[in-house]
């Protein structure tokens, strides 16, 4: 396996030697933390980052499997359409914002706007979330094991949204399911292929209470 | 509130086809999307019943075979019940009605300071002669990202498509734009709503995937990424030519985009992933933008995945032009397109489009000025966009300073379009924003396609005319002293030499007197 020291190097010189390197074999990477946008729109490979990343790890993943080892921090796998990223540490503000498919796991908690406008993708976090998680969803799975905060899946369009914990408060047009024997083998398939510990009695299920026009 | 009540519609019955023989003509009904008419099924007589939806956009007058059909607005009263005018008593009975706030497209419908009280200062014995349109050459050629990155965007023309989405137009309007920007080697722009699959191919002259027939000399597609991020991908992102940072727009500045659920079809489902008849309400901010860190980042990492090859624009709602420009700048854009308050839109709150923002004459000299406080006027490249209706409107944008215009309503007029102001509905008549099939299919692309390219050929002689009767071989030559206000307040706008008085106001002056002097 090879390894990239990203110490004193520039986006460009890392991405461009991430690009080079993730032929078939994966590729570790460390001191990156001061990156922002590290392994950014990868259409395969196996990419660790050792240590921290930086914002926007994993931006416009598309493909890719990526495993930050330690935290994340803003905006991790932004954007992403395929592939996974799994967090062993934290992910602060806005995880999985923007996805349209893929996995997204974080092993510890989660910062707010969690999920923002997630189109398809899966994004699983083990602890508990800030505020405004789940905003716009309009597609995919987000699966709260812990906790969430204020305005909790508001805007819900489409898509699920579980959660094993509590909520400070749920935001607008959502409205409260309970789980069904396709939510529960799902959850436990992710919980199991993840290495997840989670109380499946515990989740209560999330959807959109309407999808009538909002503008007004 | 130029939509409920604003029109009358008058038939002369002499002529009137059905008039004369009841039952043998429907075309009015048939061809109006808001049910003005309705045929008497008993009678076969035809009758104006919803006078009051009428949004002026007279597809029926074009349509009647006998010519027999007259759409007025409704002046008089316009004028004389000022300001309660028949549409602003229309607007507070709808909102008692409905509860609902109006919504609006096309753009403002109010009076602002516009490019129509500059004019143009000619070459004469005691400046510059001016230069033979017919026989010397012009340099009008824009090139953005020359030196930033592999392939830069080289406009034969100093023009571009404003950014309008797949899903505010239909499908053959965006075809149309792209054959359009292919012919006259213009830049089109895919807009927020994502990919239409031909446009790459298209916008690049192309007849076929294959790119191997080449038909026209070729334009660019921007790729705009935005607040909503509908059917953004890598791909998406390395399909076109350059990247457009979408902050804001014109119409709506402050608001992200809307399209309403009557919109979203099948296939506009599937390009954005908004659920079939779900409204698609963009954010009005990047959530994943925080600070101009955040927003350098983000132009990194787009420059990163698109392989540092393309250019990339950043698209400026009508606020604060000299540090939202400066913020620009330091985030790294190639090119800036601000886009003032008669910017045009698919679909905007009433009261944003008509309140909302500054008029693009006062966008231009702070956007300048910040440019050339970075040292970087006509390398970092200014499209001003907002009203630009013609060469003329086009040319005193650029003397301001600007290095381009763009056209989103003109375009639009340029394909037919009536400028009746009810996008939003997703009824246009013309096939341009609607997303019904027997509305599309009254806009062929290709032959739309060749009136943009017209279009752009009209405008790009009207600036040849303009920047050679100045005494310029290139608009890259072009300056304030080039043009006048013919007002005080244009003068005190934009900081023109007021005409008369042969210099800026004593407002400019005491800021250094260029004619673009305030940040």
């Amino acid at each position: 396996m090879k390894t990239i020291d990203a110490k004193t190097k520039d986006l460009k010189a890392v991405n461009s030697a991430l690009r080079e390197s993730v032929n078939g074999v994966p590729v570790k990477i460390k001191n990156a933390s001061h990156l922002s946008g590290l392994a950014a729109g990868f259409k395969h490979g196996e990419i660790v980052i050792l240590g921290d990343a930086g914002d926007y790890v994993g931006v416009l993943n598309a493909g890719a499997t990526i495993k930050v080892q330690k935290n994340a921090a803003n905006y991790a796998a932004d954007n992403m359409t395929a592939g996974t990223i799994i967090i062993e540490g934290n992910a602060d503000y806005g995880v999985g914002q923007y996805c349209y498919g893929g996995t997204v796991v974080v092993k510890g908690n989660a910062g707010d706007f969690t999920a923002t406008m997630n189109k398809g993708a899966t994004i699983i976090i083990a602890g508990n979330v800030g505020n405004e998680v789940g905003t716009y969803m309009l597609k995919g799975d987000l699966v709260i094991v812990g906790d969430a905060g204020e305005n909790f899946a508001n805007y819900l369009i489409r898509g699920n949204v579980y959660i094993g914990g509590q909520w400070k408060s749920i935001g607008n047009n959502t409205k409260i399911e309970p789980l069904t024997d396709e939510d529960k083998a799902k959850l436990k398939a992710y919980f199991e292929t993840y290495g997840i510990e989670a109380d499946l009695a515990k989740f209560r299920k999330i959807v959109a209470a309407s999808m009538k026009p909002f503008y007004n | 509130m130029a939509v409920i009540g604003a029109f009358c519609v008058s038939v002369n019955k002499e002529v009137c086809l059905n008039a004369r023989m009841p039952g043998k003509c429907a075309t009015c009904a048939e061809v109006c999307p808001h049910a003005v008419y309705a045929l008497d099924t008993l009678t076969g007589e035809m009758n104006v019943v919803n006078f009051n939806t009428c949004v002026g956009c007279r597809i029926c007058a074009e349509f009647c075979p006998t010519n027999a059909i007259r759409i007025n607005p409704a002046e008089p009263e316009y004028i004389t019940r000022y300001p309660w005018t028949l549409s602003a008593v229309e607007e507070v009975h709808y909102k008692a009605q409905t509860g609902e706030y109006l919504l609006r497209g096309f753009g403002t419908t109010g009076q602002t300071p516009n490019f129509d009280m500059i004019t143009v200062v000619p070459s004469q014995i005691a400046s510059a002669a001016p230069l033979d349109k017919y026989r010397e050459a012009c340099d009008l050629q824009v090139v953005v990202g020359e030196d930033t990155c592999e392939n830069p965007v080289v406009l034969k023309a100093p023009f571009v498509w404003a950014a309008m989405s797949f899903g505010a137009l239909s499908k053959e309007a965006k075809l149309a734009l792209a054959i359009g920007a292919a012919e006259a080697g213009i830049a089109t722009n895919t807009g927020e709503g994502g990919l239409v699959a031909e446009e790459p191919w298209l916008a690049n002259g192309y007849t076929d995937k294959e790119r191997t027939h080449k038909k026209h000399q070729g334009g660019y597609l921007i790729i705009q990424w935005s607040t909503g991020r509908w059917g953004v991908s890598v791909d998406y992102l390395n399909s076109g030519d350059a990247v457009e940072v979408k902050i804001g727009q014109g119409a709506k500045p402050g608001m992200g985009g809307h399209l309403l659920g009557a919109k979203v079809t099948e296939d506009v489902s599937r390009v954005r992933g908004v659920p079939v008849g779900s409204d698609a309400l963009s954010p009005c901010r990047y959530y994943d933008v925080h600070t101009l860190d955040d927003m350098k980042h983000m132009v990194a990492f787009l420059r990163d995945v698109t392989e540092y090859k393309v250019p990339i624009f950043f698209k400026l709602g009508p606020s604060r032009p000299y540090a939202d420009v400066a913020a620009c700048i330091e985030a790294g854009a190639d090119a800036i397109s601000i886009d003032g308050l008669v910017g045009g839109t698919g679909c905007s709150p009433d009261i944003v489009t008509q309140g909302v923002g500054i008029p693009t004459i006062a966008c231009i000299p702070p956007a300048v000025q910040a440019l050339k406080d970075y040292g970087v006027h006509r390398k970092v490249k200014l499209i001003a966009l907002g009203g630009i209706r013609n060469g003329l409107d086009a040319f005193k944008a650029m003397a301001m300073g600007a290095d381009a215009a763009g056209f989103g309503s003109a375009a639009e007029v340029a394909m037919g379009c009536r400028v009746c102001y009810a996008c939003q509905k997703g009824n246009c008549p013309y096939g341009i924003t609607s997303q019904k099939p027997e509305m599309r299919a009254r806009l062929d692309p290709i032959e739309a396609g060749h009136r943009l390219g017209n279009f752009i050929h009209a405008c790009t002689e009207e600036v040849k005319i303009l920047t050679m009767l100045s005494g310029h071989k290139s608009i890259k030559e072009l300056s304030t002293e080039d043009l006048r206000a013919m007002d005080l307040n244009t003068a005190a706008i934009t900081g023109l030499k007021l005409v008369g008085y042969e210099r800026p106001l004593p407002i400019w002056e005491a800021m250094g007197g260029n004619g673009n002097g305030h940040k």
